[in-house]
């Protein structure tokens, strides 16, 4: 099984801070490593000629749901789970104003 | 001890022959036997499944007839039961609270089932061994060296280790009927759109389906009767009319139309596999059926496929866990750290690893190449099997490539992991009803299990096959050794 050309280590860094995750500088080649075995095996779907890309989408259509409303859990439940509140809404540090990131 | 399934539980309850807490009691003293050795379980909330049977009991005093009155349930730990936490046996939803049942756990408790236990499980249903628990590793319970497959590991061990009659599971890519054969139980996943998601934490949406674990066959069609059905929660809910798995049971194969997977009958397959294959085959025709062969081409490159696609949702889904709404938060420094901090320290290293594989394929520059191929050739498969089914009204394939492996023996390796769904995932990019059967021993005295296969929402056929299989096999009704 071959390996992904298109994974190395700059990749891993770029794609790591799009999905939000922090990985120590060392490790960044052995993510790069399975990253790359497992990208190798996915490239065979490569194989697959374009012209047997034709067949139409024949997935049902998912019905809406009826405008209406129903009681659902209230709001203290919605929060209930929230590492910080304050007057029922979550905190988060300061985004904006003096000592913020902008 | 009695150890009473499903179907017998309930009808032993409605007829006033046993209570509600007498049923939980039992499954209770068998939990504390064996639970330490098999550790099925990431919390046992006895006293609250106590309080249910109580209130149960008082339902069937009133006249009430539950068609799962005193039935006790291992529930994965991705899915809502009211007073429970619910957390992906995942770090960074430690304490996680739902704020009530899911539309599964609802109308099992309408139907009369108590809630014994958090069933351990792969940290957010990622994996096919439980290896991946941020908690422990569950032990497979005919041999304590294996694992129990996964990801429902937890509930497929419970079931095997007979301290409940019935549990339920997640299916995305095998993830109930692979352990279910690991374990030598039944795992049924029903047709994408048959059971309602509301109250189950996404990993893969286009593929995720709620599905029963059981010993028999007919337990399996009772437990996924009561939870099939529109739901207005969940818009993928089909309206389409549930069908009768209870009554198909009976129905037999006689006349039936049955198509062996080609594609599954590799060079280099077990060949322990093989006899199984070879041994349904036998069992299909003495019942009456009509057995051949059929191709879906496209199943070889199912796990290709799969890995793009299930990633890709769940690097979307999981991007809602970021320390602001639940879960420990791990810095306060400012908003950017808030966000990488806390799923840097809360996810574990495989949903990373998907994490990073699913934004890397929808990422700008690889999003055509990856993503777009594989939802072209996910198309493909579906198209496939549309043509299989003209042919033939089951599909028959294993369930697991090889019997359960050895803890530990496949960690350090994601590629070879994810080849033990080799045989499950087609079923769940096509979004086809699919069930595992136990089917024999292996000389080792492991279990394997033959799977079958049905057109979307032909739940009936699959649970007559299924039914007739079952019925056909030499699979031990002893107890597993771990256990015994």
């Amino acid at each position: 099984m071959s390996s992904s050309s298109a994974i190395n280590p700059e990749v891993v860094r770029k794609v790591a801070e799009l999905a939000r995750l922090s990985l120590p500088e060392e490790d960044l080649p052995r993510w790069a490593g399975q990253l790359a075995r497992i990208v190798g095996y996915i490239d065979q779907l490569k194989q697959i000629p374009e012209e047997a890309f034709a067949s139409p989408a024949s997935a049902e259509a998912t019905p809406v749901r009826q405008d209406v409303p129903v009681p659902g859990h209230g709001e203290e439940a919605l929060v209930a789970n929230a590492p910080r509140l304050s007057h029922g809404f979550g905190v988060v540090p300061r985004v904006v104003g003096p000592g913020g990131q902008g | 001890m009695s150890s009473l399934g499903v179907v017998e539980t309930a009808a032993d309850v409605a007829a006033g022959r046993r209570t509600a807490v007498s049923a939980v009691e039992d499954a209770l003293s068998r939990v504390s036997r064996h639970e330490e050795q098999v550790r099925a379980f990431l919390e046992i909330t006895g006293e609250q499944a106590l309080a249910e049977a109580r209130v149960v009991d008082a339902r069937v005093k009133a006249g009430e007839t539950l068609p799962l009155g005193g039935v006790a349930l291992a529930v994965k730990d991705n899915m809502w039961v009211e007073g429970r936490q619910a957390t992906c046996a995942s770090k960074i939803l430690e304490g996680f609270r739902p704020p009530g049942d899911g539309t599964v756990a609802a109308r099992l408790r309408k139907a009369g089932a108590v809630f014994l236990g958090r069933a351990n499980m792969d940290e957010f249903a990622m994996g096919s061994s439980t290896e991946n628990s941020s908690s422990h590793v569950t032990r497979n319970p005919w041999d304590l060296e294996r694992v129990p497959g996964g990801s429902s590991g937890g509930s497929a061990a419970a079931v095997a280790a007979r301290f409940v009659p019935g549990g339920f599971g997640s299916d995305t890519g095998g993830s109930i009927r692979q352990p279910a054969a690991c374990c030598g139980v039944v795992g049924f996943k029903p047709t994408y759109g048959r059971v309602s998601r509301y109250g189950l934490v996404a990993f893969a949406s286009s593929l995720d389906q709620i599905g029963p674990l059981t010993r028999s066959v007919a337990d399996a069609a009772r437990l996924y009767s009561v939870i099939a059905g529109r739901d207005p929660m969940d818009s993928t809910t089909s309206a389409r009319v549930v069908g009768s798995p209870e009554t198909a049971l009976s129905r037999g194969v006689s006349g039936m139309r049955i198509g062996f997977l080609q594609e599954a009958e590799v060079e280099g397959l077990d060949p322990a596999v093989a006899a199984d294959l070879d041994r349904a085959r036998a069992i299909f025709r003495d019942a009456g059926a009509s057995v051949t062969t059929v191709s879906v081409p496209r199943a070889r490159v199912a796990i290709a496929i799969y890995y793009v696609v299930a990633s890709a949702e769940a690097s979307s889904n999981l991007a809602r866990f970021d320390g602001v709404r639940y879960g420990p938060r791990a810095s306060e420094a400012d908003l950017a750290s808030l966000y990488v901090a806390t799923r840097t320290e809360g996810f574990g290293p495989e949903v990373k690893r998907r994490i990073l594989l699913g934004t890397f394929a929808l990422a700008s520059g690889y999003y055509e190449a990856y993503y777009g191929a594989a939802m072209r050739a996910r198309q493909l498969l579906s198209d496939d099997f549309s043509r299989a089914f003209q042919g033939v009204d089951v599909i028959v394939c294993p369930s697991i490539p090889a019997p359960a492996f050895r803890v530990g023996e496949k960690t350090d390796d994601p590629l070879t992991m994810y080849l033990s769904d080799i045989f499950t995932v087609p079923a769940s990019l096509a979004g086809l009803p699919a069930i595992s059967v136990p089917s024999a021993l292996t000389a080792e005295g492991l279990p394997l299990g033959i799977q079958v296969l049905g057109p979307r929402f032909g739940e009936d056929a699959v649970f007559a096959a299924a039914r007739a299989f079952e019925a056909g096999t030499e699979f031990p009704d002893a107890l597993p050794p771990a256990v015994a």
